[in-house]
């Protein structure tokens, strides 16, 4: 059962600061509320103020330039998963975005909401964190962008402040690049990620990125140095395997030991990689 | 604490007082005594309360009932029309046996209802894929699939 | 026949795709209370004190109760159980106080205020070691239990049931076998995930009668139990189970009713609900209870068993509900639907600190057929001979005897296998969808009885009304299997009046008559025949009547669409309209009254077996043999299994309804599905690691494999035109065919349950 609370409405950023301020730490905002109103229920979480961003117009826009494409806060991961730019530019973003819990938690969810959870298995972390994507973040100071590999600080926690609102997320897209997501989980539908990834090859080499094998979903820098440096044949990409499964740090729970999850990064980057042999 | 909130529920104009900390699962079963809808976990994991909201499938039991302000609510109550004639879906539902204990099929009626609005001729893939957020422990879903798909099929036509 | 055999539509289907059904949990009354329990955090601690003033102080709390107000033990089978903890909490979760407020908020919040104060014990989380001498007893005192007789508890120990089957002399054909092959297999607990968790309202009116609406399966099973608990005589007690959201054995008998109805008794006439969250449900609800089987068998060099020997050990949990039973009836069927002349079988229910088992679907029989039927095929390539050959030169046919010396006469078992070995194509290879991907196919057999009382009764009644329709009576609960639908084909057949023209009512133990449980696919069968049985006394008054009226022998009359009609001049006849209320004279005169029919039914001549050897010429009512074929494809590289196909064949001696027939094995299959590659209820130390459908997964429509069901029909001659149950059987070679698949697949053979990507994965590296 949900604690009692005050529910406001607020037609613009200003206002939600304004709301952020007043009610300090005791306040938290609602976007798609899927994660929030469980967790309220459960007890985890009893806000005195709940702060709807969801009436704030400019937040529900997904903008796009001939080379950057801004989700704003407010829109739905299935909204992200049909755009038609974003299938077209990064299928592998909308690819994650429709893999993320079913049909109708994806009517609420949104696509910022997944990243501000910061789990670590976020489905929708790792194709942004191969983007390169940056968090736009508004506060007191005005209105700030920050790199999402710089946003994660450990599970559930990132580095945004109580009086602060992430607004958009934004990235470049380049006709040349390609990304590969890869899911892997118990059941194929509506389950979480045992492990999931995404591998990334642009202009300026390989980028990587896992989620569910560290506190935070993470990029693998060190494997991404070893593949630009290197041509890709079979042996390398066995090679890589190998550099990635020892540079994630995965526990072992009840959905899968520490050495599975290690043999799942090794298959995503695997299969990622094979598709470009 | 309550608020008043005004939306379209089932064709109709509503304005209502409803407390903050309910779900909007809540306030359409015990506000509205709309018992179709029914709580299978709390926590968007079953389907069962699934209702359409401005168009789209959702967990009725996922949203705070004030965030149903300004929109148009359709539950299972309001599929059928005036004169009790069922939806093509319900019939489908009966004729192709595609429910047994009952208790998921109002939440996976409506979810067939939104995926049939968005893509009137879905494959079997796509069906699959778009009810997997309705568990039903009864049927083993092949008639369900079915159901849907005869639907489907009298789109076509 | 006009109506059975047909798929006729079901008669709650517009109630149920309209969401206008009204389940437990949609009930409002007015001025209801809420209950909410207190649980134990420990699996196994004695209660050293309750402190309730806190919570007693809260606004809006009614009343409080703890487990020491309420002593008497109650149960099924073997009396251990209280509503509330007494004196010690044998699992995590076990209620130990109850608080009844004015919202289900304030009854919460008073729970989280009521202070336990607990020495923990050391706790049985392992059956095996729950049956070493020095486990600590989690029932110190059932020496002084009652217990129906048919039971074997051993006080001092955990044992709860110890069932002995003595068939020949295995132990001297093992001497001298050929081959002896012997496996160890386990299967975890699992739960039945009825998507309504369990709810029951209580209300006590002013005069001492108690009225409860519970999701339940069996109302007057429920009353009997809630009687017995709170002595209030059956006159005083109804029990509405207004319709059930999914049972699958898990609302078989009574939950959390005996929690609101002392609240109800002082409530002077407000009623009082409890519903369980989905947590509860994981947590509190009845469990599959796990299982370690030790399954050893001699064979000769032909594939003919000589023997087995067959150890199974039951984690029951903190309480037996039904375990006691399970281990019985697992015994009892312990050689599988096979002829063996010689069966030692010792099955044991342990008490241990976990949740409760209760009867899952099939109850016993999918466990053991996990191992029976991998077992079969580990035998059946020693020998190099085929797992269908094995099942064919073993395999029960008519002549035939059981594992309790029963001799069969009647056994689909073969023509159900021919059949499925064709459906599934078992012979033929097909190509996998990627290169890293291999496919196989297993089969397995299965069979079972109604593991029920030998007198387990049914009866109905018919009231014919006086436009031609009638009410058909009953308390046999469509739990989804479609029973309301069957009973009242069963009846317009008889009556030979359409299905249209029949209202039945259930559910009611005021106004519809008694039904022992809806469970054991035993409603089709038994209450079908007291259907049955009450059309055919409606039938016989109106011959009656009608032999007056129409001046023809009753011989020479039938019912045909509505009217009694001669069978040789088919232009006398009489509407049952006419007939309902009695037959009127030209005087204006009138005999008999309204027609109705009464029917009742005992299964005959079934006799308890031998107490020492568990022998038994007729134990059970009928057995259901059956056999699934199943093609998979395995993932070399995640370990992931996909099933693709099923084949089903089952012998149901008589196909009521069709469709609804093949929804009942397409519900059982994916079920068992589910337990073979998903479903475990993980626990440590007595705590449920995953009581939420985000950790324990049951299959989506995703998951569902391509299904082929067919049916052979050789008739029970006691079942209504010839039906036998199938609705549990059905899930019964689910798991062990889904693994002999694997194996044939890849090679590796996984004795325990579910088949995980990740085990199966490891599995493979490590051959």
């Amino acid at each position: 059962m949900m604690k009692p609370f005050e529910y406001f409405r607020p037609t613009s950023l200003k206002e939600a600061l304004a709301l952020l301020n007043t009610y300090g730490e005791e306040a938290t905002l609602l976007n798609g509320g899927t994660d929030l109103i469980v967790r309220m229920r459960e007890g985890h979480s009893s806000p005195k103020a709940v702060i709807d961003i969801k009436h704030i117009e400019m937040l529900r826009k997904i903008k796009v330039t001939d080379s950057e494409i801004t989700i704003g806060a407010c829109v739905l991961l299935n909204d992200v998963g049909s755009h038609p730019v974003i299938r077209e530019r990064v299928p592998f973003l909308a690819q994650a975005a429709l893999s993320v819990g079913s049909k109708q938690v994806r009517n609420r969810a949104t696509c910022i909401g997944n990243i501000c959870n910061a789990s670590p298995l976020a489905d929708t972390a790792t194709p942004l964190l191969a983007l390169d994507a940056e968090v736009e973040i508004y506060g007191e100071a005005g209105v700030k962008r920050i790199p999402l590999k710089d946003f994660f600080v450990f599970v559930r926690k990132t580095v945004l402040k109580q009086n602060e609102i992430v607004t958009s997320i934004s990235f470049n897209t380049n006709k040349d690049a390609k990304g590969i997501f890869e899911k892997m989980s118990r059941r194929k539908e509506v389950d979480l990620s045992t492990v999931c990834g995404t591998v990334f090859r642009g202009k300026d080499g390989y980028r990587v990125s896992m989620g569910a094998v560290a506190p935070t979903p993470i990029r693998l820098y060190k494997t991404e140095a070893y593949l630009d440096a290197h041509d890709l044949t079979e042996d390398v990409i066995q090679s890589a395997c190998e550099v990635a499964v020892n540079e994630v740090s995965p526990i072992s729970d009840i959905r899968a030991s520490k050495a599975y999850r290690q043999e799942l990064v090794h298959l995503i980057l695997k299969h990622a990689l094979s598709e470009w042999l | 604490m309550k608020t008043e909130i005004h939306f379209t529920l089932n064709g109709e104009s509503i304005e209502h007082e409803v407390e903050v900390n309910k779900t909007l699962l809540k306030m359409i079963r015990e506000d509205f005594d709309l018992t179709g809808a029914k709580e299978g976990c709390g926590a968007g994991e079953c389907g069962a309360c699934t209702v359409i909201m401005d168009g789209r499938a959702v967990n009725a039991c996922l949203v705070l009932a004030v965030e149903a302000e300004g929109c148009d609510l359709l539950t299972i109550e309001g599929l059928s029309g005036d004169q009790n004639e069922l939806d093509p879906l319900q019939s489908a539902f009966i004729e192709n046996a595609a429910l047994q204990c009952g208790y998921c099929t109002p939440g996976m009626i409506m979810t067939a209802k939104a995926l049939l609005n968005e893509n009137p001729h879905p494959t079997e893939t796509e069906i699959k894929a778009g009810i997997s957020g309705n568990l039903c422990r009864c049927t083993g879903y092949k008639k369900i699939i079915e159901a849907i798909q005869s639907v489907a099929d009298q789109n076509k036509a | 026949m006009k109506f059975v055999g047909k798929s006729v539509k079901r008669v709650d289907g517009v109630k149920k795709v309209t969401g206008t059904l009204k389940y437990v949990d949609d009930i409002k009354l007015s001025r209801m209370l809420y209950a909410a329990v207190k649980r134990s955090p420990h699996a196994h601690a004695n209660i050293i004190s309750i402190n309730v003033e806190k919570a007693r102080a809260l606004k809006g709390v009614k009343e409080i109760i703890t487990g020491d107000q309420f002593e008497r033990r109650g149960g099924l089978y073997l009396e251990d159980k209280n509503f509330l903890a007494v004196g010690k909490a044998r699992y995590r979760g076990e209620g130990v106080a109850a608080v009844c407020a004015e919202t289900e908020e304030i009854a919460q919040n008073a729970v989280d205020l009521i202070e336990v104060e607990y020495e923990v014990l050391p706790a049985v989380t392992n059956a095996k070691e729950g049956m070493k001498p020095e486990a600590p007893l989690v029932h110190p005192d059932l020496g002084d239990y009652h217990w129906a007789p048919v039971f074997f508890p051993k006080p001092g120990t955990n044992i709860s049931n110890h069932y002995k089957l003595r068939k020949g002399d295995a132990p001297e054909i093992f001497k001298e076998a050929e081959f002896v092959v012997e496996n160890n297999f386990y299967v975890p607990h699992v739960q039945h995930v009825p998507i309504e968790t369990h709810t029951a309202i209580a209300q006590m009116d002013a005069d001492g009668y108690l009225t409860v609406w519970a999701s339940c399966q069996s109302p007057y099973a429920v009353r009997q139990a809630l009687s017995a608990a709170f002595d209030i005589p059956l006159n005083k007690l109804r029990v509405l189970s207004p319709a059930v959201g999914g049972g699958f054995g898990s609302k078989a008998g009574t939950t959390l009713e005996g929690i609101i109805i002392p609240f109800a008794m002082h409530a002077k006439g407000r009623p009082v609900k409890l519903t369980y969250s989905r947590q509860d449900e994981f947590e509190n609800a009845y469990v599959r209870q796990g299982l370690h089987a030790a399954i050893k068998t001699a064979v000769n060099k032909e594939g003919k068993i000589l023997a087995v020997q067959n150890e199974f050990i039951w984690d029951g949990g903190a309480y037996t509900e039904y375990g006691v039973n399970i281990a019985k009836a697992a015994g009892y069927a312990s050689a599988g639907p096979y002829d063996i002349d010689n069966v030692w079988t010792d099955s044991y229910c342990v008490y241990t600190n976990h949740p409760v088992g209760g009867p899952y679907r099939g109850f016993g029989m999918s466990e053991i057929h996990f191992g029976i039927e991998q077992n079969l095929d580990i035998i059946a390539e020693k020998l190099g001979i085929t797992p269908v050959e094995i099942r064919k030169i073993n395999g029960m046919k008519p002549g035939g005897t059981t594992g309790t010396g029963e001799v069969v006469t009647v056994s689909g078992l073969m023509e159900c296998l021919d059949q499925v070995v064709e459906d599934i194509k078992f012979y033929e290879r097909s190509e996998p969808s990627s290169p890293t991907k291999v496919r196989g196919k297993g089969i397995a057999c299965g069979w079972k009885a109604p593991s029920m009382p030998n007198n387990a009764a049914s009866s109905a009644i018919i009231k014919l009304n006086e436009d031609g329709t009638a009410h058909l009576l009953v308390s046999a609960q469509d739990i989804g299997q479609g029973s309301d639908t069957v009973m009242t084909q069963i009846a317009a057949e008889v009556l030979s009046i359409s299905p249209e023209k029949i209202t039945i009512k259930t559910g009611d133990t005021d106004h519809t008559p008694y039904e022992w449980q809806t469970v054991a696919s035993r409603i089709t069968y038994s209450a079908g025949r007291a259907v049955y049985e009450a059309c055919h006394d409606a039938m016989d008054q109106l011959l009656d009547l009608s032999q007056i009226k129409l001046g023809i022998f009753k011989r020479d009359l039938e019912l045909r669409d509505g009217y009694v009609v001669s069978k040789i001049y088919p232009d006398k006849k009489v509407s049952i309209s006419e007939l309902a209320l009695g037959l009127n004279f030209e005087d204006g005169s009138a005999i008999h009254g309204p027609i109705i029919g009464r029917g009742s039914f005992i299964p005959p001549n079934i006799r308890n077996a031998d107490k020492k050897t568990g022998l038994g010429d007729h134990p059970v009512v009928f057995w259901t043999y059956g056999v699934q074929g199943v093609e998979v494809e395995v993932d070399l590289e995640t370990g992931q299994t996909k099933v693709l196909k099923v084949a089903s064949c089952f012998d149901v001696g008589r196909v009521v309804n069709p469709q609804l027939l093949e929804g009942q094995i397409e519900g059982a299959i994916v079920q068992g599905l589910g337990t073979a590659l998903f479903e475990e209820l993980m626990l440590k130390e007595g705590k449920v690691l995953n009581p939420s459908f985000v950790d324990y997964k049951i299959p989506t429509a995703d998951d569902m494999p391509e299904m082929i069901i067919k049916f052979v029909e050789n008739p029970e001659e006691t079942g209504p035109f010839g039906a036998r149950g199938v609705a549990e059987p059905a899930m019964v070679p689910s798991a062990p065919a889904i693994a002999n698949a694997i194996y044939d697949a890849t090679g590796i053979r996984l004795n325990t349950m579910p088949m995980t990507a990740e085990k199966v994965l490891a599995a493979m590296q490590a051959k």
